[in-house]
């Protein structure tokens, strides 16, 4: 098990800045995912510490050793590409043995050990089999055999499901995770998609413009995340810019939201008279209490449904924030045109800087 | 994987042999052209002499004429010919495509001199074609002259249109056209707007390579022209009449013909630049049935065209098994024409043998270095040198032979009479092919793969030899086939490169259909014939490769 220490990482194109100030301590035996929209710099990242690019600045240390000036070839890291990457000249075997037989181990073991990397794949008996015979999915597992078999220090996932059909992805995510826990390889993933981010990681760290915005549990980036651009890119959530009177006991503070009077938290907002409220869709709750607090009357102006809830686009004092509601019956779906009465707890109410984006209050220094 | 930057490797080694090439081979002998144009013959002063006798003297001016107005005609028809059999064989079912592909292959890839002196033989004044025709109160015009020519020219070349377009309209999606039926319009009208806006780039793309095939053919018009001199015969025939002195017009004339050229190349990347389409090819388009009636009128068409073209390849083969005496055919048939090739000139057949050989192993190597460096280097160098690559594009045979001449028939580089520089002149007229089909190649494999490769603990040198060069095997090798076809088929700068000694089969064909020895020529270019026969159906079917690869 290997640990993975990035410090004070630069890397630039050109002109263009891909990667600052990255750092970064990576435990070993962690399934450790970079997660960001597409051109953010977690592809860069990986590739860096890879050695497919070199940084500019910053260190990048494997374990204790430091492999600045390591080239990709020696650095025994075991990368998953996105496209596969499957040798198409070579049949799944001496796909899986290529980085045994460039490390010149007897051919008794290369034999175990493929056999080992493709039962752990669930692709044993397709030994003989050359790449185009495989489904997208099949020739994915022969890239993580592949990657798994010179048994390297870190695992590097690059998007590795995204060309996979939505079903399969889901499949495949739960195989990855197992097999990295069962093998305790230290392993950094890159996806843009947060689902998979929250489901399959240890740890996510949150890239945007080349800068890591937050590292934490999948709880914590979703329930305490320490920006906007966090709060808005993992799950959805409303947000409305809301002014803000002055700070009440028991830590609380009044906004005004479209002039509706709210309770949200007053922890950080000191000196502030404007900020950007946010709250996500499964933390409104329905309300016949006409003195509870947050308290918004909508309109019903459409409904989607998803299975266990239906999500609620309700129009509200001019404008429409999202809900989702609780449906074990059919007639638990609101009909479009019905009013509803919800409310916000103060505690779900999240306030971040108008200006910068950042949290206000405590919640995101933990 | 990028090319390292800084350490001086292989491939800043291959770099700097790609521009010692171009440099000895190109633009020493070309600026030598370029000189010779301006030099006066009696003074040997810079002078515009020959550029004012070009301009004003009609013999030279009506040359270029011919030579636009020969090029104008067989576009013309390699259209008429090309675009019907393209567009039947793509969209209607039509028995027998692949042998109709093959046929007008071969044709297309054949010696373009041996489809010249083909027509010769049954349309010249004692053709069997005009005595039949005759016969039944037909006149046909002179085959000798631009009827001639135009007539082997466009047979040969109309495949650039028809594979080119057909290949275009295949990969057409069904769902384009049938969007336009969806959104209210009729076939006639989807025909108008949708296919054939998308099907242009290649058409105009066929058209310009004809134009240019045609412009710079020197095989053709040497054997069928006559007196009607093209830019490319009159630039040999001035070179040949001038070997006393400095060869000024030769060189003017040449330099005329590049400009044409390259007017012609810029024309074709501006065309292929201006519409470029690209879109999802899901479903691939359906060959319609066509009523019993209308069937047959399509292959009657199909099989037409491509038996036109094929007739003066049979009638080759035909004379080639036909008994001579000397220049004259007698009764019967045999091998006589055959025995006498391998017993009297066993070397000219050698020579064709061995110098091509040579040359596909120089192109394939160098091609393929040079094709690595120019997919995977973004240097400023890399850049010009794929640039001056390009020249041979715009350089007709007649010009490349002249320049290298000129070039190496003085220190310090002294090739004259050689087996070399015919072998150079193979070998630089095809490079740039080789060279753009291993950087494509180069481009069609994921760089993911040499990645992996790479972080499977493998070093560089050994993963482009254990992933890339295997992926790049067969592209390699069906491209080191058509080098050899084309500089087994060499006429148009061999020609003013041989001594005796160093002959060619190309050349010796020529040189006995102008004795008027049929036979031999009909032999020799019947095995021309089955080598480029051959060598196709090694690239159909070991390689599995398309009709494309015989027109890229």
């Amino acid at each position: 098990m290997t640990s993975i220490r990035i410090v004070n990482l630069e890397k630039k194109f050109g002109e263009l800045v891909a990667l600052s100030n990255i750092n970064l301590d990576i435990k070993p035996g962690e399934f450790f995912t970079l997660l960001g929209p597409s051109g953010c710099g977690k592809t860069t990242l990986l590739r860096t510490i890879a050695g497919f690019y070199k940084q500019d600045k910053g260190d990048i240390y494997l374990g204790d050793e430091l492999v600045n000036n390591i080239p990709a070839y020696k650095r025994n890291t075991g990368m998953v590409f996105q496209n596969y990457a499957v040798f198409p000249h070579m049949t799944v075997y001496e796909n899986v043995a290529y980085g045994l037989k460039v490390r010149r181990l007897p051919k008794k073991e290369i034999a175990e050990r493929v056999k080992a990397a493709l039962k752990n794949v669930h692709l044993t008996g397709y030994e003989d089999r050359t790449p185009d015979k495989l489904s997208g999915g099949q020739q994915q597992r022969v890239g993580l055999a592949r990657a798994m078999a010179i048994e390297p220090r870190v695992l590097l996932f690059d998007e590795p499901l995204s060309n996979l059909d939505a079903k399969l992805r889901v499949e495949m995510r739960e195989e990855i995770r197992s097999v990295q826990k069962k093998l305790g390889i230290t392993a950094i993933y890159v996806t843009h998609d947060q689902e998979e981010a929250l489901v399959i990681s240890d740890r996510i760290a949150v890239v945007n413009f080349g800068k890591i915005q937050q590292v934490g549990e999948p709880w914590e980036i979703y329930k305490n995340p320490k920006n906007l651009f966090v709060a808005t890119f993992v799950g959805k959530i409303n947000t409305e810019d809301v002014t803000l009177e002055d700070p009440l006991a028991g830590g609380l503070r009044k906004a005004a939201f479209r002039g509706v009077t709210f309770l949200v938290p007053a922890a950080g907002t000191e000196g502030k008279s404007e900020a950007t409220l946010a709250f996500r869709p499964e933390d409104i709750q329905e309300t016949k209490d006409l003195s509870s607090s947050n308290k918004v009357v909508g309109q019903v102006e459409s409904v989607s449904f998803l299975g266990s809830t239906a999500r609620v686009m309700l129009k509200v004092e001019g404008t429409t924030i999202v809900f989702d509601r609780h449906c074990p019956r059919e007639e638990d779906i609101p009909a479009v045109g019905e009013t509803l009465q919800v409310s916000i707890p103060p505690s779900a109410c999240l306030l971040f800087d108008k200006q910068s984006g950042e949290r206000l209050g405590a919640g995101g220094e933990r | 994987m990028t090319l390292g930057k800084r350490r001086l490797d292989i491939w800043t080694f291959v770099t700097l042999l790609g521009f010692a090439i171009v440099i000895v081979f190109l633009i020493y002998p070309l600026f030598d052209v370029f000189k010779y144009s301006f030099m006066d013959k009696e003074t040997g002063q810079f002078s515009f002499s020959n550029w004012k006798e070009f301009f004003s003297r009609a013999y030279y001016l009506r040359a270029f004429g011919h030579s636009m107005l020969v090029a104008v005609l067989t576009t013309f028809f390699s259209m008429v010919l090309g675009i019907p059999l393209a567009f039947f064989t793509s969209r209607y079912k039509i028995h027998g495509t692949n042998l109709l592909n093959t046929l007008s292959v071969l044709a297309l890839l054949s010696p373009t001199f041996i489809g010249a002196y083909s027509w010769i033989t049954m349309l010249g004044k004692q053709g069997f074609l005009r005595l039949f025709f005759s016969s039944i109160g037909i006149r046909l015009p002179e085959i000798y002259g631009p009827f001639g020519i135009v007539l082997s020219d466009s047979l040969q070349y109309y495949p650039f249109i028809s594979l080119m377009l057909a290949g275009s309209l295949n990969t057409i999606d069904r769902s384009l056209e049938e969007a336009s039926e969806n959104l209210g319009s009729r076939s006639l009208g989807t025909f108008f707007k949708i296919t054939l806006p998308l099907v242009m780039p290649a058409l105009t793309g066929g058209a310009l390579i004809v134009f240019m095939m045609s412009l710079s053919n020197f095989g053709t018009p040497m054997v069928i022209g006559g007196n009607y001199l093209v830019l490319s015969t009159l630039a040999y025939n001035m070179y040949t009449s001038e070997v006393a002195e400095t060869p000024g017009m030769a060189s003017t004339v040449s330099i005329v013909l590049m400009l044409c050229a390259s007017v012609v190349i810029i024309l074709q990347n501006w065309a292929s630049s201006r519409r470029k389409y690209s879109s999802m090819l899901v479903n691939r388009p359906i060959q319609k049935r066509l009523a019993k009636g209308k069937s047959f009128a399509a292959h009657f068409v199909c099989y037409l065209i491509v038996a036109l073209s094929t007739l003066p390849l049979l009638v080759i083969v035909f004379y080639s098994f036909r008994n001579t005496n000397g220049p004259v055919f007698t009764r019967g048939f045999g091998l006589e024409s055959y025995k006498q090739i391998f017993f009297d000139i066993p070397k000219t057949v050698i020579n064709s043998f061995v110098y091509s050989f040579i040359a596909v192993i120089l192109i394939s190597i160098i091609g393929t270095l040079l094709g690595f460096v120019i997919a995977r280097s973004k240097g400023v160098s890399v850049k010009v040198l794929d640039q001056l690559l390009a020249i041979p594009y715009i350089v007709p045979g007649t010009v490349l032979g002249i320049g290298f001449i000129i070039a190496f028939n003085r220190k310090p580089i002294y090739l004259a009479g050689t087996a070399t520089i015919i072998i150079m002149a193979y070998f630089i007229r095809r490079l740039p092919y080789s060279v753009r089909s291993a950087a494509s190649i180069l481009k069609q494999i994921d760089p993911a793969l040499e990645e992996a490769g790479v972080n499977l603990g493998s070093p560089p040198g050994r993963t482009f030899r254990t992933i890339t060069l295997p992926l790049m095997k067969s592209g390699i090798v069906s491209g080191a086939i058509m080098s050899w076809v084309t500089s087994m088929n060499e006429l148009s700068a061999s020609i003013l490169l041989y001594v005796g000694k160093t002959m060619t089969m190309p050349i010796k064909i020529y040189i006995s259909v102008v004795d008027g020895y049929f036979g031999t020529a009909s032999a020799m270019s019947t095995i021309l014939l089955v080598v480029t026969g051959v060598s196709m159906f090694v690239v159909n079917k070991y390689f599995n490769r398309g009709s494309e690869t015989f027109i890229s």
